[in-house]
């Protein structure tokens, strides 16, 4: 398939229509080409596959962490006509609000590194991570309810967040029209234990060095290297995996009801006005609202680690959030299209919202820098405001932990002056940075692009992982 | 015969194969493959006990309900699971008891977050049972 593809100029390619059969529209992938070299065919395949669904908006976009998925890939974006097209619980991806938030302080890596292993540590023990590891909240079936309903208004009144935090969060952290009643008994008994907890694999909790600024963050507070931030990754845990195998189930009946030909049965959907369609938007935003709020009970305990290595108020440190935002997602947008504004369900599985002005955070590998950006009219023009979410895989989990050994990964992180800390040793092989892209070369493609702007290059001190 | 064998095929997620000389055996091996990715098999014991019984519309719908419920069980009942013995089957329903321990992430490896349908099949060739199922984490 990838000897289809035209370049278009040295940051897009174009997979044109009639590059396979039943394409509805091109595909186009954002990337510069030493990253399009490494994108696998498996993966451009899949994105021609969205193209064949009913309603979808031209062109279907890869970003340049795009790798394979199931269904659609990760770093990839489709989006649909609100009224004609589908929407797609196997588009959205099993961890519904996998996302980032962004916390600055006003420490500097000279107060920071004298203490990090103590802080690591300390933050390992206070964040519960790890698969199977219990979660310090017991609520209530109404609490679950008034979580999935309100997000982090629910945190706020709980004195887990704050109005600034909400503020700083994606949709404010509350995408209304979220109805519990749409998620099943199950996923609310997976999910009502763990909110507040990290959970594993790429999920990970990190201290992290401001070394460079490439323009004045304003009201972000990004203000000079050495200026410590925290980076957390990870999504709505049980509940969110649990909605997105249900709707799956459900649509994957829809797929048959409504006639809808599929390329792949990952990509079970629904009409986006028909009742499972509407069922599964309702169930998703409550899903994404859970997330929200796991990361910002998740923020309320990180605040108070500091407070106790530091013996400083967390108010005093400037422990704000930065910025907090979804990775895997569906919502409701206006877009221009051609000169015409229409209302879309965009998909996000993998990617990243950047609306002009908007913080976008992207997440290195384990090892490697993450990088604080801001979005661009460019984005709503070209890529349904939309940017990478991280480096991308360039090598399984499985062929990872053959080849790296846990110890000596945390070996070479501590020569670079990175202190790691794990539940157990092989969740640093299968994170080992050598098993994914380099992130410059993402950077450099969403940059040079111009989807977004570099401003702060952010370079890993300490991370704790499940 | 192999009870299952890891393919490194997907950058993402995992993929494995399982067999079985019956389908009891395809679905215990199935499970012990996708537990094998969970949590380190060897360290979890098996003094508890739970009963399961799922249900689908072929070998196949019946295989994602039997993973998927496995999944969703050490999210509710808080337990790794080392040992999985099915009692009854047949080509839409199964009884089984899975044994196993309390969760300890010391002795987890990762989450599994869901199974794809991503070239997700169970079939017979030549007198074995044979699944594939791709796991999403």
């Amino acid at each position: 398939m990838k000897e289809k593809i035209k370049k278009l100029n040295d940051y897009e390619w174009l997979l044109p229509k009639g590059s396979r059969d039943r394409m509805n529209v091109d595909a186009k992938i954002i990337a510069n080409k030493k990253i399009l070299d490494m994108i696998e065919d498996d993966a451009v395949q899949q994105l021609t596959n969205v193209t064949t669904l009913p309603g979808v908006v031209e062109p279907v976009i890869g970003l340049p962490d795009m790798h394979w998925g199931y269904g659609l890939p990760m770093g990839a974006v489709g989006a649909f006509d609100a009224e004609d097209g589908i929407i797609s619980a196997g588009l959205c991806g099993f961890d519904i609000n996998c996302g980032i938030n962004l916390i600055r302080t006003n420490l500097t890596i000279k107060e920071v590194r004298p203490k990090i292993k103590e802080l690591i540590q300390a933050l390992f023990n206070a964040v519960p991570c790890g698969v199977g590891a219990k979660g310090k909240l017991r609520l209530s079936p109404s609490e679950l309810d008034e979580v999935l309903l309100h997000g982090m208004d629910w945190a706020i009144k709980e004195g887990y967040s704050t109005k600034d935090d909400k503020a700083a969060t994606e949709e404010h952290g509350c995408m209304d029209g979220a109805d519990p009643s749409k998620i099943s008994d199950l996923a609310k008994k997976r999910g009502a234990p763990q909110l507040g907890t990290l959970g594993a694999g790429n999920h990970f909790l990190e201290v992290q060095e401001v070394t460079d600024v490439f323009e004045d963050s304003g009201p972000w507070g990004v203000r000079e290297p050495g200026q410590i931030m925290i980076m957390v990754h990870c999504g709505s845990r049980g509940l969110g995996h649990q909605v997105a195998t249900d709707y799956l189930k459900i649509q994957e009946q829809a797929v048959k009801k409504y006639n809808i030909w599929l390329p792949d049965p990952q990509l079970s959907c629904a009409p986006a006005n028909s009742q499972e369609g509407h069922d599964f938007f309702d169930a998703m935003r409550a899903a994404v609202n859970y997330s929200f709020t796991n990361r910002a009970v998740m923020t309320k305990w990180i605040r108070e680690t500091f407070e106790h290595v530091f013996g400083r108020t967390w108010e005093d440190m400037d422990m704000k959030t930065v910025y907090a935002l979804a990775h895997n997602i569906v919502k409701l947008e206006e877009h221009t299209v051609n000169g015409e504004k229409r209302k879309l369900y965009v998909h996000r599985k993998g990617a990243t919202r950047s609306f002009p002005g908007q913080a976008v955070l992207i997440a290195g590998s384990m090892g490697t820098s993450s990088y604080l950006l801001k979005g661009t009219e460019v984005a709503m023009a070209k890529t349904f405001g939309s940017s990478a979410h991280g480096a991308g895989r360039a090598m399984s989990r499985h062929a990872a932990i053959k080849k790296f050994w846990g110890s000596k990964v945390k070996e070479d992180l501590e020569k670079q002056g990175i202190i790691a800390q794990s539940t157990h040793p092989k969740v640093l092989s299968e994170e080992a940075p050598q098993a994914y892209k380099d992130i410059e070369a993402v950077i450099d493609s969403v940059h040079g692009s111009g989807i977004s702007l570099k401003v702060a290059r952010l370079a890993p001190v300490g991370v704790a992982k499940g | 015969m192999e009870k299952y064998i890891f393919i490194d095929d997907l950058t993402s997620d995992v993929l494995f194969e399982a067999f079985g000389r019956d389908l009891k055996g395809l679905f215990e091996n199935a499970a012990e493959a996708m537990f094998s990715v969970i949590c380190q098999l060897d360290r979890v014991g098996h003094k508890e006990s739970r009963a399961v019984e799922v249900s689908g519309r072929d070998e196949k719908d019946l295989m994602l309900s039997w993973l998927q419920e496995l999944i969703a069980l050490v999210d509710t009942e808080g337990m790794f699971f080392s040992r999985f013995s099915v009692e009854e089957i047949s080509p839409t329903k199964l009884k089984a008891v899975i044994y196993g321990e309390e969760t300890d992430p010391a002795k987890g490896e990762t989450v599994v977050k869901g199974v794809t349908y991503h070239k997700f099949m169970v079939e017979k060739v030549g007198g074995v049972w044979k699944a594939r199922v791709s796991l999403d984490i």
